[in-house]
C-alpha cells in the first residue's frame, strides 16, 4: 500500500511569503485564488461590469504593492476586499457621486414561468442598487458575511472595527435590504 | 439569542452550503416571513454575485499586475506622504509658536495635540492610501471636537487625496 501522494497546498500567508521572497508564481496563485471572487464582490457593491476588470487589475495592484503592510490579522481574500472597496469608494469620489452601478438591460431566458423570472430579475436589481447605496461598512460587512461567509472577527479585523460594530453593521444592513425583497 | 437571530447568524453558510438548517430552524423559517425575506435576501445577493462579469486570465492578469508593481516606484508615494508630513509638523509648530507669541490660553490641549503630529504621523508612514483611508473613517465614526485654533487654519486638504491626487499635486509643485 502506497504512502498518500497529495501535495500539501500552501496557504496565502506562505504564498505571500515565498512572493516577497522573489517567488513571482505565488503571486500568480494568489491573483488565481482571488481575482474572480473579488469580480464578484465588486459586481455585488454596484461596480458597473465593463469596471469589473479593471477594478480588480487596480485593487490587485494595490494590494501587491503593498504585500509588507498585510498584518495577517485578518485572512488575506478580507484583506484584498477591504482595499477593493475603498477603492470602490474612490472611483465614486473621482465620479463626483455620480452613482456608478448600472442598472442592467438583461434578456428574460424563455422559462415556464417568464413572468417569475422577471419579478425576481427586478427584485435582484433593487437589491443591487440597495446594496450600492448602504453606507461602506454596512455594504462591506454584509457583502463578506452574506456572500463570502466571513466571520465577524476576520472581518472586524479587515475593516478596522470590532466584531461587535461588524455584527451591527451587518443586521443594519439586513434590516435595510429586506425592505427591497419583500 | 432569539431563533430569528440564530438564524440570521447561520444563513450565509446554509445559503452556501456550509450547514443546513436543523429541523426545528426549518419549521420556524416556514412559519417567520422575518426570516424567509432575510433568506430571500441573501439568495439574491449569491444571484448577482454569480452573474458578474468573467474574470480575465489569471495568469495575464497576474503579469500585468506585477508588471506595473515593478514599474512603479513605491518611494514616490511615500514621499509624497512624507510631504504631507513634513507640512502638517511645520504647521503645528507654527501654530504652536503662534499661540504662543500671542499669549492667549488658547487650549493647551489643542497644541499639545497639534506640536505631537510630528510624533504621530511616522507611525502612518508605512501604511498605504487604502489603510489610511479606512483609519480616517473609523477616526469619523468618533467624532472628537476639533481644537479651536484650527478652524483658523481652515480645514486639512492633503490628507483627503488619494495616491492619483498627490501625484497630481506634486506634479504642479514639480512644474
Amino acid at each position: 500500500m502506497s504512502a498518500s501522494t497529495v501535495p500539501d497546498i500552501p496557504g496565502d500567508s506562505e504564498l505571500v511569503a515565498t512572493y516577497l521572497g522573489g517567488d513571482e508564481g505565488s503571486a500568480a496563485e494568489l491573483v488565481r485564488r482571488h481575482s474572480a471572487a473579488m469580480g464578484r464582490f465588486l459586481y455585488s457593491a454596484g461596480a458597473a461590469p465593463d469596471d469589473v476588470d479593471d477594478l480588480v487589475q487596480e485593487s490587485l495592484f494595490r494590494a501587491f504593492r503593498a504585500l509588507g503592510g498585510w498584518r495577517r490579522t485578518a485572512s488575506f481574500r478580507s484583506w484584498l476586499f477591504s482595499i477593493a472597496g475603498n477603492l470602490l469608494r474612490d472611483e465614486y469620489r473621482r465620479r463626483k457621486g455620480r452613482q456608478i452601478i448600472a442598472l442592467e438591460d438583461r434578456d428574460i431566458p424563455d422559462r415556464a414561468d417568464p413572468h417569475g423570472e422577471l419579478v425576481a430579475v427586478e427584485m435582484e436589481e433593487r437589491v443591487r442598487v440597495g446594496v450600492a447605496r448602504l453606507p461602506r461598512l454596512q455594504r462591506e460587512v454584509f457583502l463578506l458575511r452574506a456572500h463570502e461567509g466571513v466571520g465577524y472577527d476576520d472581518i472586524a479585523a479587515a475593516l478596522g472595527t470590532t466584531p461587535g460594530a461588524a455584527r451591527v453593521h451587518y443586521h443594519h444592513a439586513v434590516k435595510r435590504l429586506k425592505e427591497l425583497v419583500r | 439569542m432569539t431563533v430569528c437571530e440564530r438564524l440570521s447568524d447561520r444563513m450565509p453558510d446554509v445559503l452556501r452550503g456550509h450547514a443546513r438548517w436543523t429541523a426545528d430552524e426549518a419549521t420556524h423559517l416556514a412559519g417567520c416571513a422575518d426570516c424567509r425575506a432575510e433568506q430571500d435576501l441573501i439568495a439574491a445577493v449569491h444571484r448577482i454575485a454569480a452573474r458578474a462579469p468573467a474574470p480575465r486570465d489569471p495568469s495575464a492578469l497576474a503579469e500585468t499586475v506585477l508588471r506595473r508593481v515593478a514599474n512603479q516606484p513605491r518611494s514616490r508615494v511615500r514621499s509624497l506622504r512624507s510631504w504631507a508630513v513634513g507640512i502638517a509638523a511645520t504647521a503645528g509648530i507654527a501654530l504652536a509658536v503662534w499661540t504662543g507669541s500671542h499669549g492667549k490660553s488658547a487650549a493647551p490641549d489643542s497644541v499639545a495635540v497639534a506640536a505631537g503630529a510630528d510624533i504621530a504621523l511616522p507611525e502612518l508612514e508605512p501604511m498605504e492610501t487604502a489603510e489610511l483611508d479606512s483609519l480616517l473613517e473609523t477616526m469619523e465614526t468618533t467624532p472628537t471636537p476639533a481644537p479651536a485654533a484650527w478652524s483658523a487654519l481652515g480645514e486639512p486638504t492633503l490628507g483627503d487625496l488619494d495616491a492619483d491626487e498627490l501625484e497630481q499635486v506634486l506634479g504642479t509643485w514639480e512644474g
